[in-house]
């Protein structure tokens, strides 16, 4: 053997540890990628089937369209009249959700968990308190409440009702995640002189960053996937949120499953896109406060 | 520059009393050391003086101005912490202005104190950087930095040097005491290392249990400590101390002990036959041939080059010993060991105050 070939790095050989570790992430992971994409494929597959085969159980139409799509975007079915707006109202009732609750949410952390304001711990147990009680169970008493307060079908009751299950969440994970920012940075900021508020906007603020962001997109998230609440509180086809609408084609007898479908994978993407873009945020942000430190 | 005055400061937490009235004055400029064991409110009554923690009793006055109730930011001082508390999303330069900014000081100003300060820490190529881009000792810098450009009445340092390596916590320690040297400003610096109080202070305060033991210059507390305690905090390696019983007839005054007559000075205190703890420090003992002085056995030579540590059994007690230079000694070797009455210390048995 010349020097030269002595000299190559030996090939590079899975040991059997190695071998079996892999053999079992692909063991949970194939099953699990399987069990996930199997819904969303039919979803696709219902939504570029013509209305005729769409139920025809084949794994891939015959002759896949985009037809549906059309439909949908032009809004040339009974049960698509308002689609743009329904999305709009989707749109603007998550966001809003978003917004308000990380207002809520970031405030109370603050003050909880940086200002030590007294009672902080009693609200923070209250926080905890309602995930005991499932958000189902006070839809009838939020209906009621919604209105004693005469906000039933302003799109305002379903907000505030979202915002109100948000927030305990949120204020609980953004408050662990403000107990990990060494508390030293908040006595510097203070002997440079700086006010509860200055701390809060040019410290706080730009550190919580990506906590903020994980716990604005679990908010939107929960506020554009939610269904019962809005069902509830919304009743005019002009107000519901693009959830509700997708229900109201299951009540003829003959739905158009393709239509259903095709509105239904166009909603579910949105939602997708966010949690990409926000992925890196979402496992760092949600995980600093899973475990209480 | 200001004085600085703690008088009768105590500190509570619940009913716990962490600080029993301490009083002492500190001068325009000068730089002293709070010392002392973990525990022992140093960091507490520095935190008291920046405005961090509230005051239970007494008062604390900076420039003859009592601030027990003034805020931090109106106190004037500024503080470097242990764990150099950088604004870990602003680069050096807004970390440094940060505090100008909030006083709203035009970006005039802001601009030559920032490139001032930079410039008396070596820290001007730095500027744009963030404070995970830097080394420890680079960070150190930025938060003296900080310190610097408010231009305060007085300096806090609570522990700044604990978590440097050995080698640049001796770099830091020179750094902090030039800077010190160049600004004049009134500096309170609080460390457990009792070797950057030596070598630090112009004058260090001794704590123990919420109480001062001692306050003087660094070699004052070297060759006169007050008490045990100061005895065997102040130096390293720490005094020897070995208990016994004085014997005050004869020629000269000195200590029994494991067997052997340990010499002393003058003696103005003390009764005979009382029992006493006999200090000596490791650089004050001789080696002499063995059957001459105090004998002893060899356990351990440790050289660090310029000097040689012994550890020595003299009875049952285990004493130090530093030489300068070499010794042809050797483990198990025996020695006799020769005392200058002059340089040791007498310490009550009971109490631990200072006889002699």
């Amino acid at each position: 053997m010349s020097a030269a070939a002595q000299r190559l790095p030996p090939k590079r050989r899975l040991s059997w540890r190695q071998v079996s570790t892999e053999a079992q992430l692909l063991l949970v992971g194939i099953p699990l990628l399987l069990w996930t994409m199997i819904p969303v494929y039919h979803l696709f597959l219902f939504a570029i089937s013509p209305k005729d085969t769409a139920t025809s159980g084949k794994l891939w139409p015959d002759h896949p369209t985009l037809q549906n799509f059309s439909i949908v975007f032009h809004e040339h079915h009974f049960y698509l009249n308002h689609f743009w707006l329904q999305m709009w109202n989707s749109l603007l009732i998550a966001v809003a959700v978003a917004v308000l609750t990380l207002f809520i949410a970031t405030f109370a952390a603050f003050a909880i968990s940086r200002l030590k304001l007294p009672g902080g711990r009693t609200v923070m147990n209250l926080a905890l308190f309602t995930y005991f009680i499932p958000a189902a169970f006070l839809a009838v008493p939020m209906y009621k409440t919604m209105s004693v307060y005469g906000l039933l079908n302003s799109q305002w009751s379903l907000i505030l009702a979202m915002v109100t299950i948000a927030s305990p969440y949120c204020i609980w994970v953004l408050k662990q995640a403000s107990d990990k920012l060494p508390w030293e940075l908040d006595e510097a900021a203070r002997i440079d002189g700086a006010s509860p508020l200055q701390l809060f906007r040019l410290v706080y603020l730009p550190l919580m960053v990506p906590s903020l962001v994980a716990v604005g997109t679990y908010a939107l998230l929960l506020a554009w996937n939610e269904y019962l609440y809005a069902f509830l509180l919304l009743s005019k086809d002009t107000d519901i949120t693009l959830a509700v609408a997708l229900c109201n084609f299951l009540s003829a007898d003959d739905s158009p499953w393709e239509l259903l479908m095709a509105t239904g994978f166009i909603y579910a993407l949105p939602p997708a896109a966010i949690y990409y873009a926000f992925k890196r945020y979402m496992v760092s942000g949600l995980t600093a406060g899973a475990v209480k430190s | 520059m200001a004085s600085v005055s703690f008088h009768d400061v105590q500190k509570t937490f619940g009913k716990v009393a962490v600080i029993h009235g301490i009083s002492f004055d500190i001068r325009d400029g000068e730089f002293v050391v709070l010392v002392g064991p973990s525990g022992c409110g140093k960091s507490t009554l520095l935190r008291m003086l920046a405005g961090l923690e509230e005051i239970s009793g007494g008062e604390i006055a900076v420039d003859g101005k009592v601030v027990n109730d003034l805020e931090s930011k109106d106190r004037d001082i500024a503080m470097v912490f242990q764990s150099y508390a950088l604004y870990p999303h602003m680069t050096v330069g807004q970390n440094m202005a940060f505090s100008l900014k909030l006083r709203r000081a035009d970006a005039k100003t802001t601009g030559e104190r920032v490139a001032n300060a930079a410039r008396i820490l070596n820290l001007d190529k730095l500027l744009e950087r963030y404070p995970r881009e830097l080394s420890g000792g680079q960070r150190q810098r930025v938060a003296m930095g900080r310190a610097i450009v408010r231009d305060p009445k007085v300096f806090l340092f609570d522990e700044p040097l604990s978590n440097l390596d050995a080698k640049l916590r001796v770099a830091m320690r020179a750094e902090i005491k030039a800077l010190h040297q160049r600004l004049k400003t009134t500096t309170v610096y609080v460390t457990h290392d009792q070797i950057e109080a030596m070598t630090m202070a112009d004058r260090i305060v001794v704590m123990h249990d919420g109480i001062v033991e001692q306050i003087g210059t660094p070699l004052e507390l070297f060759d006169h400590p007050s008490n045990l305690l100061v005895a065997q905090y102040i130096g390293s390696p720490a005094m020897n101390v070995i208990g016994g019983r004085l014997r005050r007839h004869g020629s000269e005054p000195s200590v029994d002990a494991q067997g052997a007559s340990w010499p002393l000075g003058a003696l103005a205190g003390g009764s005979d036959g009382q029992a006493v703890r006999y200090g000596i420090r490791p650089g004050d003992m001789e080696i002499v041939a063995a059957g001459q002085g105090i004998a002893a056995k060899v356990i351990v030579v440790e050289p660090t080059g310029a000097e040689t540590e012994l550890i020595l059994e003299v009875g049952g007690e285990t004493l130090t010993l530093v030489l300068h230079g070499r010794t042809p000694v050797r483990p198990d070797d025996r020695i006799g060991l020769r005392i200058d009455g002059t340089k040791a210390h007498l310490f009550d048995e009971g109490t631990g105050a200072r006889i002699a």
